[in-house]
């Protein structure tokens, strides 16, 4: 019961007027942003980081959590009116959700989205409560080889499972791990890749990479190769309101892919990909009407949503408890934990009690608001699909520089901000995932600083990571995992 | 057999970053205390992995290509990535000294161009909206600095 009240203490914090007024605009411009086509969770959050920087810490998050979870479901309507989605893991929805906007039925779909993402991540977020406390005791015990050992797996199962190939994947992680190495290096204060230039001895800030490979990259990207595509919006017909059918049709997929969800997002699996294509497949094997898939089943909607939402909480239990984001947006929400100073992990759930429950506790506060604000506004989030291509890209841009420029009031960010831009640009024409250089510059450094720890402690010894237990475990786990696909290869009859 | 000129140049970039990490790396002391490794020992290993991979891809492009490569059949157009380039640029360069509202103004113009757009009235107008509802809403709610740069007249001493 302990969670409970350290709960009850988080509302305290969370319904203060302050608090809940951050939280409203967090979503509200989170949702806003998130519906530009084009710009999924993780660019939202990196573009108005920005906004937060004279902010408490506790309203900075609280505006936070609002708009990451504004922006999951300003992607998820994207998705059901334009066909176009904006993150991998809203991919399964688009499978159903257009072609139910297609056959007129785009109100039911949002709805059974804009409910089933409420009912998941309320319930994902019980199971955060009740989970965290938990992984933070066992949290408490892993030392600097445990940690590393963690991390470790995290890099390994992020850059293979994000995109098709494991060699690309680990070519990003490991373009994102150089990138994390410029800067002074906390142990020694010895400067690496700066070459003197004064704004690269902090090291390059999250935002600018993510800025730049996911909007700056994905502007250039869309203007060499698509600028004249035209893109048609289906229009909502006829009531937003689901049927006795759609909300019988709809229930089940919720509560099915929240168990799918929320596991997944616990684990370095790259977030809420996995989960929302393997609760399409289990919704499309279980649904009464299998014959309606591929042309708008509502349980096709309901359940990936679902599962979107419940992953995209889960993702905070190793966030908020180990400090280990497992998605790219995750990598960018610890940007913001540091930019306060702020290092997740067990000793932030003792340090900081107000702010780690007050954040669990908005994450409901967030997720009623998103429920009532979303579906009356819908009319609104329409509008703005409705901006052309042309300004909608110039003011994702003005806002990305923005992001960029506020760092250090220095045109050196904005520089660097070209010249990721250029990588992602070549990243998306040649199919690099740039999730784990997201990942590998945020949580390489940390890696660095507890390889170097364990190795204080152990005098040098590099065997402390294969006797300790749990380092151990982790890193055969790891080894499993790169060895198992290439070994299933080899033993499978070759009769493909 | 090579499929794709630019496969093969960039795993090849790849391999030639890699080459300069490991030559910035030799640079850095190794000494580290207790530890007995310095603040040059994750650096080399990122570079040899940087390196690897690079090599990986190279063999994968010269041997019939990046593997699961989806198809890509839409042909490159400069203009609109230059346009966009120029006005990324444009914004470094004006930004500092003509404030954050012209710079603002500018790259929107551009990209706006980049994207097709024929009406460049139109598109510094409201760039110029845009940009000054921005520059307000940081400046006078959120009490975060932005140049004002040539403006600094019209707007008043709200910017620095």
């Amino acid at each position: 019961m302990e969670a409970l009240n350290a709960l009850m203490h988080g509302f305290s914090v969370a319904l203060q007027p302050m608090n809940l007024l951050w939280g409203l605009v967090g979503v509200t411009l989170g949702t806003f942003v998130g519906v530009l086509p084009g710009v999924g969770p993780a660019l939202t959050v990196a573009m108005l980081l920005s906004l937060t920087i004279k902010l408490d810490p506790t309203g900075a998050l609280i505006m936070f959590a609002g708009i990451y979870y504004g922006a999951m479901f300003g992607g998820s309507t994207t998705t059901i009116l334009l066909n176009t989605p904006g993150e991998s893991a809203s991919i399964a929805t688009a499978l159903e959700g257009n072609k139910m906007a297609k056959a007129g039925r785009a109100g039911p779909a949002l709805a059974t989205s804009a409910i089933g993402s409420f009912v998941a991540g309320t319930i994902a977020t019980v199971l955060l409560t009740l989970v965290a406390p938990i992984v933070v005791d066992l949290a408490l015990k892993f030392g600097p080889a445990e940690y590393f050992a963690l991390m470790v797996f995290a890099f390994i199962t992020v850059a293979s499972v994000l995109g098709a190939s494991t060699v690309r994947g680990l070519t990003s992680l490991f373009l994102g791990l150089f990138v994390g190495l410029i800067g002074i290096d906390s142990q020694t204060g010895q400067a690496r890749f700066a070459f003197g230039v004064p704004e690269l001895l902090d090291g390059v800030d999250v935002v600018v990479l993510a800025v730049g490979l996911f909007a700056v990259g994905e502007a250039l990207y869309v203007a060499a190769y698509q600028s004249r595509v035209v893109e048609t919006m289906e229009k909502i017909k006829g009531s937003l309101l689901m049927s006795a059918a759609d909300w019988r049709r709809s229930w089940p997929a919720w509560l099915r892919a929240t168990a799918i969800g929320f596991p997944f997002g616990t684990i370095p699996a790259g977030g809420a990909e996995i989960p929302t294509f393997l609760s399409y497949a289990a919704e499309k094997k279980l649904s009464r009407h299998p014959e309606e898939f591929g042309r708008g089943a509502i349980e096709g909607v309901a359940g990936p949503e679902a599962a979107n939402n419940a992953a995209a909480t889960g993702v905070l239990v190793p966030l908020l408890t180990l400090g280990i984001p497992t998605s790219a947006t995750a990598a960018i929400l610890l940007g913001a934990f540091q930019n306060y100073g702020l290092q997740p992990g067990p000793l932030l759930f003792e340090a900081q009690k107000d702010l780690v429950w007050g954040l669990i506790a908005s994450l409901y506060v967030g997720n009623i608001i998103l429920l009532i604000l979303n579906l009356p506004l819908i009319g609104i989030w329409v509008k703005v699909l409705e901006i052309p291509k042309d300004l909608l890209y110039a003011g994702i841009l003005v806002l990305a520089t923005l992001g960029a420029y506020s760092l250090h009031q220095s045109w050196i960010d904005l520089l660097t901000l070209y010249v990721f831009g250029l990588m992602g640009f070549a990243m998306r024409r040649w199919d690099v995932p740039v999730g784990p250089a997201v990942i590998g510059l945020i949580l390489g450094p940390l890696a660095e600083t507890q390889f170097r720890r364990a190795l204080s402690i152990s005098q040098g010894d590099a065997s402390v990571f294969f006797t300790q237990p749990i380092s151990a475990t982790l890193l055969a786990i790891t080894a499993f995992l790169i060895v198992a696909p290439w070994l299933y290869r080899r033993l499978k009859p070759t009769s493909s | 057999m090579v499929r794709s000129r630019a496969e093969v140049a960039l795993s090849l970039g790849i391999v030639a970053l890699g080459l300069g990490v490991a030559a910035v790396t030799a640079t850095l002391p190794s000494e580290g205390g207790y530890a007995g490794i310095g603040p040059n020992f994750i650096p080399a290993v990122v570079a040899a992995g940087i390196i690897v991979l690079g090599a990986w891809l190279a063999f994968e492009a010269f041997s019939g290509g990046w593997r699961k490569a989806p198809a890509h059949d839409a042909a490159f157009a400069p203009a609109p990535f230059l346009w966009v380039s120029a006005g990324l640029f444009a914004h470094m360069v004006l930004i500092g000294w003509a404030g954050f509202v012209v710079a603002g103004t500018a790259l929107f113009a551009c990209v706006a161009r980049g994207f097709g757009s024929r009406r460049v009235a139109r598109d510094v107008a409201i760039a110029l909206v845009f940009s000054l509802a921005i520059y307000f809403f940081f400046v006078q709610l959120l009490n975060v600095n932005l140049p004002a740069g040539w403006l600094a007249p019209v707007l008043g001493g709200a910017g620095i």
